[in-house]
């Protein structure tokens, strides 16, 4: 199906003022600041608001949005149901590590979940791609394939739509109702294919210095001297962490009072000294290479194991936003290459 | 799943206050409702106003309606737990983790090593396994402390002493001036010289500070125990107790809830494990 794409903001926007559909807050990602700029951030949307959906990924994370820098989960914070338009693939593949290792069969963070719930997410194909973009190389793509609600592809000045979910066509029933929907006739089709290809070869333009055998155990092996020289740039600010779509550590503060006992939730990060630190002094990773160490074991190997996927969805983001200039592409592809030789 | 809040909270009354040591004290709680667990198992105890940590009970698993956790100050929150008094309102979340598989150890010798405030959990261990005393071949305890004034539950000691099938040695690694001491000034794990259990088949629990950990794991490997037979409380900071906030993993493995009972063997390739 398709829209027209001014008919579909004017949706959004009826969506946000009137609650049409029950949603109480539609956020889309719009220009962070200068015209120049092809960076974009998620903001709640606005009778002015002109959303750009099909570049590459916000700055901050889709994570952001699902699991707050400070929420009280005992009592439980209240949610709303919510509509967040133009997520990119690399986020919507995150959003499926956060919900193996936030929802799963022996605990639940309450107030993930109930985001998770409320809120539709609505795709979008990437038709630009970020210098640190790098989904190729972990074999993701400009594009979801899988657990979206639907999917936004822009042809001329409409948008073809995907479903991909019971949310989804629940949605596309609401659109009909408020917009106009015609049949694709298949040449859109053709265009959205020859688009996703000319971007992927982009992608693959920008990462042909980096390689990936897809085995990562080898990181693990690799001399720990090589990580000591590359820790040597890191300021220790954890940057990388907090804006990391899969990251998810959180310190749990205790807001208890006379009356009741409060939980409340806040953002830590694995690089910072104190991270692991017992009662009694003792802690496992003082030193910093190994806490930069461990940002990358977690990723490709401890994810690996926990959840049956590596924790890096190539956004590229702890790129843009580290202090030290450090590539994390190069880092991977370095200590990939150079295992010690011995076990 | 569960639609319960995993970060639920019973309240409980301290009703008992047991001074152990300097530093450590005993808690003595009556919860609102029992929290039933299994040795080996933890809790999270909120002192409210001040924090939370994770501790695990001393006291026997076939009791639910009361729990004793034994804590050394050590920290914030710590701290407040020696200011505490009988009479206040503390919160209790769990119980979580794993468990020592003690329905498996029937009609074994069981070796139990714990230093310093690590005597705290393995008391647990030690009483749970007293209440079916029958149905193990034997019990022996190896307790060790830095000073004769640091060694806790100095006022069980004979009773424990006197149960047939029980064993318990204990040891300080010094004995300052002032202080009186007629039991063994060495390391604890030198006590393993002190006892003769054949180590195929048999259990060994080992609880207390990094350095005794590893130390203690290495000796019972030398002494003949089997790498799937020696279990390890392996106390990490265990901040939600529910595998979400990350700050106790091992390698691969969760502390709270992979652990924190663990066999040597399944840890022994992750990285700084004594750490």
């Amino acid at each position: 199906m398709i829209v027209k794409a001014q008919d579909f903001t004017a949706f959004l926007i009826k969506c946000q003022q009137e609650s049409i559909g029950g949603f109480e807050q539609v956020i889309v990602p719009r220009k962070s600041g200068k015209p120049e700029e092809k960076q974009t951030v998620f903001e709640e949307i606005k009778p002015d608001t002109q959303p750009v959906f099909h570049s590459f990924r916000t700055i901050d994370p889709l994570r952001t949005l699902f699991y707050f820098s400070r929420e009280t989960l005992l009592p439980a914070d209240k949610t709303r149901k919510r509509l967040i338009v133009g997520a990119k693939a690399c986020d919507i593949a995150a959003m499926q590590i956060l919900d193996r290792a936030l929802i799963n069969d022996d605990f639940i963070d309450p107030v993930y979940k109930a985001w998770r719930d409320k809120t539709t997410i609505i795709s979008a194909d990437c038709l630009d791609v970020g210098e640190s973009c790098h989904c190729t190389l972990v074999d993701g793509k400009p594009y979801v394939t899988q657990n979206y609600d639907m999917n936004l592809s822009k042809v001329g000045d409409s948008f073809l739509i995907n479903v991909g979910s019971k949310k989804g066509e629940e949605l596309v029933k609401l659109l009909q109702e408020h917009s106009t929907l015609v049949q694709a006739k298949g040449d859109e089709k053709d265009r959205v294919k020859k688009d996703r290809k000319d971007v992927e070869a982009k992608l693959n333009k920008i990462n042909a210095n980096f390689k990936r055998s897809g085995d990562y155990a080898n990181l693990r092996k690799s001399d720990i001297e090589g990580w000591i020289d590359d820790q040597k740039k890191c300021v220790g600010c954890g940057g990388c962490t907090n804006i990391c779509p899969t990251c998810y550590c959180i310190i749990i503060n205790d807001d208890s009072n006379d009356k009741e006992f409060i939980k409340v939730r806040t953002t830590d990060s694995c690089q910072l000294h104190g991270y692991a630190r017992v009662a009694g002094g003792d802690s496992p990773r003082q030193k910093m290479y190994q806490r930069f160490r461990n940002r990358y074991l977690c990723k490709f190997d401890y994810m690996k194991s926990n959840f049956d996927t590596i924790g890096c969805t190539g956004c590229g983001r702890c790129i843009d936003v580290c202090a030290g200039e450090i590539d994390f592409r190069e880092v991977v592809q370095k200590h990939l290459q150079t295992p010690k030789g011995q076990e | 799943m569960t639609d319960k809040n995993s970060y639920e909270v019973t309240a409980a009354e301290i009703y008992e206050i047991i001074e152990e040591s300097p530093t450590i004290r005993t808690l003595r709680l009556k919860p609102e409702k029992p929290i039933p667990f299994k040795t080996g198992q933890f809790v999270e105890l909120t002192i409210p106003n001040i924090g939370e940590g994770p501790f695990t009970p001393s006291s026997s698993h076939n009791i639910a309606d009361t729990m004793d956790i034994t804590i050394m100050k050590t920290g914030f929150v710590t701290e407040h737990v020696h200011k505490a008094k009988v009479g206040d309102r503390v919160g209790i979340r769990g119980p979580m983790g794993t468990h020592y598989p003690i329905d498996e150890w029937k009609g074994k010798d069981v070796l139990i090593m714990g230093g310093g405030v690590g005597m705290a959990p393995t008391r647990s261990l030690f009483l749970s396994l007293l209440d079916n005393i029958n149905d193990y071949k034997s019990i022996t305890f190896l307790a060790g402390a830095r000073t004769p004034a640091d060694m806790i539950y100095k006022q069980h000691i004979d009773g424990w002493r006197k149960i047939d099938k029980v064993n318990f040695l204990r040891s300080v690694d010094r004995v300052p001036e002032g202080e009186v001491w007629d039991e063994e000034v060495c390391l604890i794990t030198k006590l393993l010289d002190k006892i003769s259990i054949d180590p195929k088949g048999n259990p060994v629990v080992v609880c207390g500070p990094p350095v005794m950990m590893k130390f203690g794991t290495m000796d019972l490997l030398n002494y003949g125990y089997e790498e799937n037979n020696i279990y390890l409380s392996m106390e990490k900071k265990m901040y939600c107790g529910i595998g979400h906030c990350r700050h106790c993993v091992i390698g691969k493995y969760y502390a709270c809830k992979d652990g924190p009972v663990f066999t040597y063997d399944t840890i022994k390739n992750e990285e700084n494990i004594w750490e």
